[in-house]
């Protein structure tokens, strides 16, 4: 009998041994990324971003006939007032809806709508993200201008404390229902739950302008009480005073956004002086450990009483009568840290090797009009 | 021979036909690199680098509107303004892009629109008849409404092969339409000779700080014997 289940015992584990190569008993199949700190540093003198958010080492070369401005047309409601953000605060009343303006390309903008007609919104302050121009959308934009229309389901959203995201695109050829070009807009309340207005946009053309809005008020008092910022200078556009639109910084499309540097360092000096360094005793910071009070035990308080008399403490003695226990210092130190799950990451790639294959087409496959065809001249 | 303002329900099956020595070909199975919604001025600088046809040749274009109205040419920027009344003739450079402003117009009253016209190609006429055989490019009512409405019309004039060609009168120059899907330009070609691509929007010039670039860029333009109006 006990041959019977040393076979059955040797069987099993030879069938297990095959199936599995141990990897599967350990690990089970699962890998988990290390925290996102230690991603984005990989480790001491590599510092910086890792692979995946490295910025674009250059910007995509511009199309020689691409249109520079993106002409925004604000279709409604009829009436309202269309301002920006400049460099002094916002230029009020630049344009009346229906009204258009046009934006420079591959910037954000932000917008102060107000005279809302029929609503008692005092201004909504959206962001305008107009895209750069795509081979795609170049001949359209030049064109052509963008239709923007603020709906009175979108100005109900916002008032319901809803963030509302309008992309507003140009759908490829296999999504054009009809002949003529036209835009399209998405909107987010208008979507199911968790689809991405932007991405989804994406995936049915090209991306010309994204416009989100929410209910906040960007030109509040600040909450600590009078230190309100005054702009001293304004721009009405009902009094005839235009500025135009300065973009939001650091919000450039096609640009990545700097990474801020790891390292921390001190303020940075005056024009022609060092660097403010914070180092204790040394110039304004005080030394380290210097008491605040004048008497000798620490607390505050008058040293002789009363004040103006002669001085009359002979002796001034204190005890700790604490029963303390205070062992000796520790010379080795053992932290066991364990992880669950464990940062597990596939073997690293040690070769690539990259082939790329572009389509040939010899001349009795491409078909051009007869004007651009190869042959002999005029 | 017609020229025709693309274009038209072309067979599902395509084939490749041998005429005079030359392929045609518009089948799925072949690359077009050009198609509608190549950004302007790209076929026509291709055109002028071929070496097919000759770059600058002043080219004889006849402009109509639905019924009356106003054509602006722009031979410099908005201050070099040639403003004429329908039907207007003009010259046009080969391999340059266009901008035309179309107003007036009693159908559409307070209307203006900035079409552009890109010419690839020319007409061969007879020798010092060249003014009487102009490219006819009409704006049609269609047109305009569909722009009007916010979209975008884009229409490539094609000389029709003659061994095709229908021996028919036009009383109008004729024109069909034909699915976003398919290559304008490929199909255009397939049936004659592209000679300009005309393409139509809502977008206006700025009142504040325009971009030159939106006028032109300095192309040739040349006055025929129409009467002429100069700002």
């Amino acid at each position: 009998m006990k041959y019977y289940f040393l076979a059955l015992g040797t069987l099993v584990v030879v069938c297990v041994g095959c199936a599995a190569d141990g990897q599967q008993v350990i690990k089970k199949g699962e890998y988990h990324a290390p925290p996102a700190a230690m991603m984005q540093r990989p480790g001491p003198m590599v510092d910086g971003p890792g692979p995946g958010v490295l910025p674009m080492l250059a910007p995509p070369p511009m199309s020689a006939y691409a249109a520079r401005t993106s002409q925004v047309r604000f279709v409604g409601p009829a009436g309202m007032k269309v301002g920006w953000q400049v460099a002094e605060g916002y230029a009020e009343n630049q344009l009346t809806a229906p009204g258009r303006y046009n934006f420079n390309q591959g910037a954000t903008y932000r917008l102060k709508l107000s005279h809302i007609p029929g609503r008692s919104i005092p201004a909504l302050y959206p962001s305008l993200q107009v895209y750069p121009s795509h081979p795609t959308t170049d001949a359209y934009l030049s064109h052509n201008s963008i239709p923007l229309e603020i709906t009175p389901e979108d100005l109900d959203q916002v008032e319901s404390n809803n963030f509302v995201t309008k992309v507003i695109y140009l759908p490829d050829e296999k999504f054009q229902e009809l002949a003529i070009a036209g835009v399209e807009t998405l909107v987010s309340t208008r979507l199911d739950p968790g689809v991405d207005p932007v991405a989804e946009a994406d995936r049915r053309g090209t991306i010309m302008a994204v416009l989100r809005m929410g209910n906040m008020d960007l030109e509040m008092p600040s909450g600590d009480g009078g230190s309100e910022t005054v702009s001293q200078v304004s721009y009405d556009g009902d009094a005839g005073a235009h500025m135009a639109p300065m973009p939001i910084p650091g919000e450039m499309i096609g640009v990545a956004s700097g990474v801020p540097v790891p390292t921390m360092m001190g303020g940075m000096g005056a024009p022609g002086q060092p660097a403010y360094n914070p180092i204790a005793g040394m110039g304004p910071t005080p030394a380290w450990g210097m008491p605040m009070t004048g008497t000798p035990i620490g607390l505050p308080g008058p040293p002789h009483i009363p004040l103006g008399g002669p001085a009359s403490l002979k002796s001034h003695t204190i005890r700790n009568v604490s029963k303390t226990n205070l062992p000796k210092p520790v010379d080795h130190f053992l932290v066991d840290v364990k992880q669950d799950p464990a940062p597990s990451l596939p073997k690293p790639v040690k070769y690539v090797q990259y082939s790329e294959s572009h389509p040939v087409h010899s001349p009795g496959q491409v078909s051009y009009p007869r004007t651009m065809a190869p042959g002999p001249g005029y | 021979m017609t020229l025709i303002v693309f274009v038209m329900d072309v067979p599902t099956a395509w084939s490749q036909q041998m005429i005079g020595g030359r392929q045609y070909n518009s089948g799925n199975q072949f690359y077009h690199p050009l198609n509608q919604r190549t950004p302007p001025g790209v076929a026509g600088q291709w055109a002028s680098m071929s070496g097919q046809v000759q770059p600058g040749y002043i080219q004889p274009m006849k402009f109509s509107l639905p019924s009356k109205g106003n054509l602006t040419f722009y031979a410099g920027g908005p201050d070099q303004a040639i403003q004429k009344s329908s039907p207007a003739s003009i010259g046009f450079g080969v391999g340059y892009v266009y901008r035309v402003k179309i107003s007036g117009m009693p159908e559409f009253p307070g209307v203006e629109l900035y079409p552009t016209i890109e010419l690839i190609d020319r007409l061969h006429p007879p020798a010092g008849l060249a003014e009487q055989y102009p490219i006819p490019v009409s704006f049609t009512a269609e047109d305009i409404e569909l722009v009007l409405s916010g979209r975008m019309v884009t229409k490539v004039v094609y000389l029709e092969r003659p061994q095709t060609a229908v021996p028919a009168q036009f009383d109008r120059q004729p024109t069909q339409t034909i699915t976003a899907q398919k290559n304008l330009i490929a199909e255009a070609d397939l049936l004659g000779r592209p000679m300009l691509i005309l393409r139509m929007g809502g977008r206006l010039p700025s009142t504040v700080g325009e971009d030159p670039a939106f006028f032109g860029n300095g192309a040739p333009v040349v006055e025929l014997n129409s009467p002429a109006v100069k700002n």
